[in-house]
């Protein structure tokens, strides 16, 4: 892949170009602040853009606001937002359209989770931090559709909601996928969603689900 | 609109400019009520060595005057000897030296204060010829009948004695320009004009005739013209035009008085005041020419001049100088209430004698006795009837308002009124009702109407200006309508009623507006330390938080890369990264605790995450609408507050929290199944949840019946 790095501490940036370039991508460009990651992001037309919330100027959320411009002026190029706490405001509204990611920055330590967002970001897909998902899935007063949910069910919707495969969340969960397979259409038929064999159509109904009934 | 009046003779000083004529007039509003302040004048000259000041010349005439009537009395004395006829009235030496010292010494009283005004001089000139006129019948009579020859001259004196209407003059001139030393206005220059000519010709007439003034008509005229019998007209005449001129002089004093205001008016009524002596006069005029019969009425008539002449200098010294101007309306009310008092007492006394009389019989010492005691024991209620019947029938204005103030004040003491109505009462009992009271706050020295509001001096513009004062110290500041600047004493009595309640009033404004600013600064510092706790949380996650991972990355990288003969490190470095990760969940939840980074998102999205966190099950209904930052941190942290309580000390299986907006305020409801009996006490959470609460203005009700739970239902108003 090739990737443009945007984030203000020197080290941190190097360190995560050096995570990168370790599991063989190519590194095009690193920068500290949107301005910079706009320019370079429409001179390299990266596949991969890494970028982190607070930059300067303002250290507010400059890093979401360019994401949004990239997800629409460049849009083979995916973007994965780094946080240093979650803030779901536009993140929600950014990771239903595919090819955005957003995670706290510590998740980065978990180097093969992270590298596998980076690879289903580039692909079109999502990742979504599990603290992200947490709040999304906590009881809602106003709907309790999720309530009859099992708690395995949960689970596997939780993983779904991450962003990952049926094939990784056999993985984690130590079942088989066609297991998954069954409960991840139990869950569907429960939420009143399409049953859809792309992953990644899969994770956007269950998203949109999710950030319907949160907000 | 200078112009030269013919009144004063030759001055030393020339006309007043117009500039100083302005400030005489001008109203001091703050020197109202200072009563005996009166601005002395700069000195007029430079001291050249050369120049006296008018001062001293002033009272060198004054003290001439003096030693000149004090020689005519002298002179009395020794005709008085002789029994010569028309001499020896002892009882009339009082009124001929205080008819002389009252104009002089006033005289130069005012030159020395207010040189520039010619009354001065007017009253010095008046009181020295008057002297003189008045010495010479005494010097006449002893140098042409008791000794005769002994002193020269004696049918000069007579002539100079025979000028007597010299009584006029001074009285006259100060008619046309009482008080400020001009013409009322420049028309009645030529009245002014005919005044002065109608004395000049009555004195030259005099002069010149061959008969003199009683007593001396065998005296003959040592300037004697020996006119012919054709102009005998001229006398008559010159009487006529003096007694038109007096009238015209009324007249001018009328006129003033009617266009007078303020000052001035009391000015006018001091003069109007000692002409009330006049009609007195005549009456006593007329009692003396029954009681001592033709002989005396001369005399008489003489010491009714005199004193007029004394009453009417004093008046206008009191005009001019200012000195105890204000107390014109007290004097005539109280002239009016013991007038008033004396003939009831009197016939009451009559009244009573009449009636013991005829019970005990005539002469018993009895019947005296019982008047008088009656009449003593009636003085007071008669007093204070006399009073309140001369107020209500002179001055009904103020005494309905000093009455509504009065009462007003004791509703206030008997607690039936708010004292910061004052200014409402004011309005009312001064019957403007723009009037405006501001209250003084001393440590500003600014001023604050009754609901706090501070506001700046008003200025003294369209409306007037009155400062309000208890013990000597300005405790406000009344705005009202000019015209009651008119009324001195109304505006003086009612708010030295009011004071006490002003007073009142204003401790209570100043303590209100402490206690809003005490109330302003604890919510400022709870402010403060929101932002701190803002500022706390950005520096640990930008800083600590930032470090930490890029050690963990560091320490990864290292991990991942290490050769095949060092794999052995691998497990070490991949168990220091975990430890870096428990670091990072330290320092996220430390931040989190000083402030939830999701209040940025709103109270929704930060109770939420609470909610969660939470190690019992919270029931949340929160409003998704936005509030000031600080209304959202107070909340959030009562809440918290609220459930770490509930969880600690009353273990409930369930908590509702609620957050809602309704009418302009943030309503919180946190409900728990638990223990109850929570108590807001020292050092409990709920006491600095208390804190919280009130710093934004609101309010917080805890209910929590031992057994039943707990229920504490906050409200802050957040203004949306």
């Amino acid at each position: 892949m090739r990737i443009v790095i945007a984030e203000d501490t020197v080290l941190l940036r190097e360190g995560l170009a050096g995570l990168l370039e370790d599991a063989g991508h190519e590194v095009v460009a690193r920068v500290g602040d949107a301005g910079a990651l706009m320019a370079v992001v429409a001179e390299h037309e990266p596949d991969l853009a890494v970028v982190d919330v607070r930059m300067p100027p303002d250290y507010e959320d400059e890093g979401m606001r360019a994401a949004a411009d990239i997800r629409r002026d460049h849009p083979d190029t995916g973007v994965l937002v780094l946080s240093q706490h979650v803030e779901t405001r536009y993140a929600l509204e950014l990771v239903g359209t595919g090819g955005f990611g957003y995670l706290l920055k510590h998740r980065v330590l978990d180097v093969d989770d992270f590298l596998d967002a980076a690879r289903r970001v580039n692909e079109g897909g999502s990742a979504l931090d599990p603290e992200v998902v947490a709040t999304l899935l906590s009881p809602q007063p106003r709907d309790d559709t999720l309530g009859e949910l099992t708690p395995r069910e949960r689970e596997v919707l939780a993983l779904m909601a991450e962003g990952r495969t049926n094939a990784a969340i056999a993985k984690r969960l130590w079942l088989t996928e066609r297991t998954v397979e069954t409960h991840v259409r139990s869950i569907l038929g429960k939420l009143g969603l399409p049953v859809s064999g792309d992953d990644h159509r899969r994770v956007l109904a269950v998203l949109t689900y999710l950030r319907a009934s949160t907000v | 609109m200078q112009y030269r009046s013919w009144l004063w003779p030759v001055l030393p000083t020339s006309p007043p400019p117009l500039a100083s004529l302005v400030e005489e007039v001008s109203v001091d509003v703050e020197q109202r009520f200072g009563g005996s302040t009166v601005a002395r004048d700069p000195p007029l000259h430079e001291n050249d060595g050369v120049r006296i000041a008018p001062s001293v010349i002033a009272w060198c005439l004054a003290l001439a005057a003096l030693a000149m009537i004090a020689g005519g009395v002298l002179l009395d004395l020794i005709a008085a000897e002789q029994h010569v006829p028309d001499s020896g009235s002892a009882w009339l030496y009082p009124f001929l030296v205080t008819a002389v010292s009252a104009p002089a010494a006033v005289g130069a009283l005012i030159v020395s204060r207010r040189a520039r005004n010619p009354i001065g001089w007017i009253l010095v000139v008046g009181a020295l010829s008057l002297a003189a006129v008045l010495a010479a019948t005494p010097y006449a009579l002893v140098a042409l009948e008791a000794h005769p020859g002994s002193l020269p001259g004696g049918s000069w004196a007579a002539l100079v004695s025979s000028l007597w209407p010299v009584f006029f003059a001074w009285p006259l001139a100060v008619a046309f320009v009482f008080p400020d030393g001009r013409l009322p206005s420049p028309r009645w220059h030529p009245y002014a004009l005919f005044a002065a000519c109608a004395m000049t010709l009555l004195f030259a007439v005099l002069l010149v005739s061959d008969e003199l003034e009683s007593p001396f008509a065998d005296v003959p005229n040592p300037v004697s013209l020996r006119l012919p019998d054709a102009v005998g007209f001229l006398r008559p005449l010159a009487w006529l035009s003096v007694f038109g001129s007096l009238i015209v002089g009324a007249a001018a004093i009328r006129v003033r008085y009617r266009r007078s205001k303020g000052i001035e008016r009391l000015q006018m009524l001091w003069l109007a005041y000692a002409a009330l002596l006049i009609p007195l006069g005549v009456v006593w005029f007329l009692v003396l020419a029954l009681a001592v019969g033709d002989a005396g009425s001369d005399n008489a008539a003489l010491a009714f001049l005199l004193a007029m002449e004394a009453a009417v200098a004093i008046a206008v010294g009191v005009a001019v100088t200012r000195y105890r101007l204000y107390d014109i309306d007290r004097l005539i009310n109280r002239t009016l209430v013991y007038g008033v008092l004396t003939a009831s007492l009197g016939l009451l006394y009559a009244l009573v004698s009449l009636l013991a009389g005829v019970a005990a019989g005539r002469g018993s010492t009895w019947v005296t006795a019982v008047a008088v005691l009656v009449v003593a024991a009636a003085f007071r209620p008669l007093r204070s009837r006399a009073q309140a019947a001369v107020d209500w029938r002179f001055d009904r204005v103020r005494y309905e308002g000093l009455r509504r103030m009065r009462t007003f004040v004791d509703d206030v003491r008997e607690g039936r009124r708010e004292p910061e109505d004052v200014g409402a009462v004011l309005a009312d009992a001064l019957r403007d009702p723009g009037a405006e009271l501001l209250f003084r706050l001393p440590e500003s020295d600014a001023y604050a109407d009754r609901l706090g509001t501070v506001v700046a001096r008003p200025s003294d513009s369209e409306r007037a200006v009155t400062s309000v004062e208890h013990r000597g110290q300005e405790i406000g500041l009344l705005r009202h309508k000019r015209a009651l600047l008119d009324r001195p004493d109304l505006l003086r009595s009612v708010l030295a009623a009011a004071s006490l309640a002003v007073e009142i009033a204003r401790l209570r404004v100043e303590v209100r507006l402490q206690l809003a600013e005490v109330e302003e600064s604890r919510a400022r510092v709870v402010r403060a330390g929101y932002e701190e706790r803002r500022r706390l949380e950005r520096d640990l996650h930008d800083g600590a938080q930032q470090r930490l991972v890029t050690l963990g990355i560091v320490l990864r990288r290292l991990q991942r890369s290490l050769p095949r003969e060092a794999q052995i490190l691998g497990p070490a470095l991949g168990s220091a990264v975990d430890e870096v990760g428990e670091a990072i969940e330290d320092l996220r939840t430390i931040a989190a605790g000083v402030r939830p980074p999701r209040l940025d998102e709103g109270l929704a999205a930060a109770l939420a995450d609470l909610a969660r966190a939470a190690p019992v099950p919270v029931d949340l209904e929160a409003t998704d609408d936005r509030l000031p930052e600080e209304v959202e941190a107070a909340a959030y942290f009562v809440v918290c507050e609220a459930v770490t309580n509930a969880v600690k000390h009353g273990s409930p299986s369930q908590v509702r929290v609620e957050a809602t907006v309704t009418n302009g305020s943030l309503r919180l409801l946190v409900v728990d199944d638990g223990s109850g009996g929570a108590k807001v006490a020292g050092g409990t959470g709920l006491m600095g949840l208390t804190d919280r609460v009130e710093a934004q203005g609101g309010t917080l009700l805890i209910e929590s019946p031992v057994g039943a739970g707990t229920r504490i239902e906050v409200e802050i108003p957040c203004g949306s």
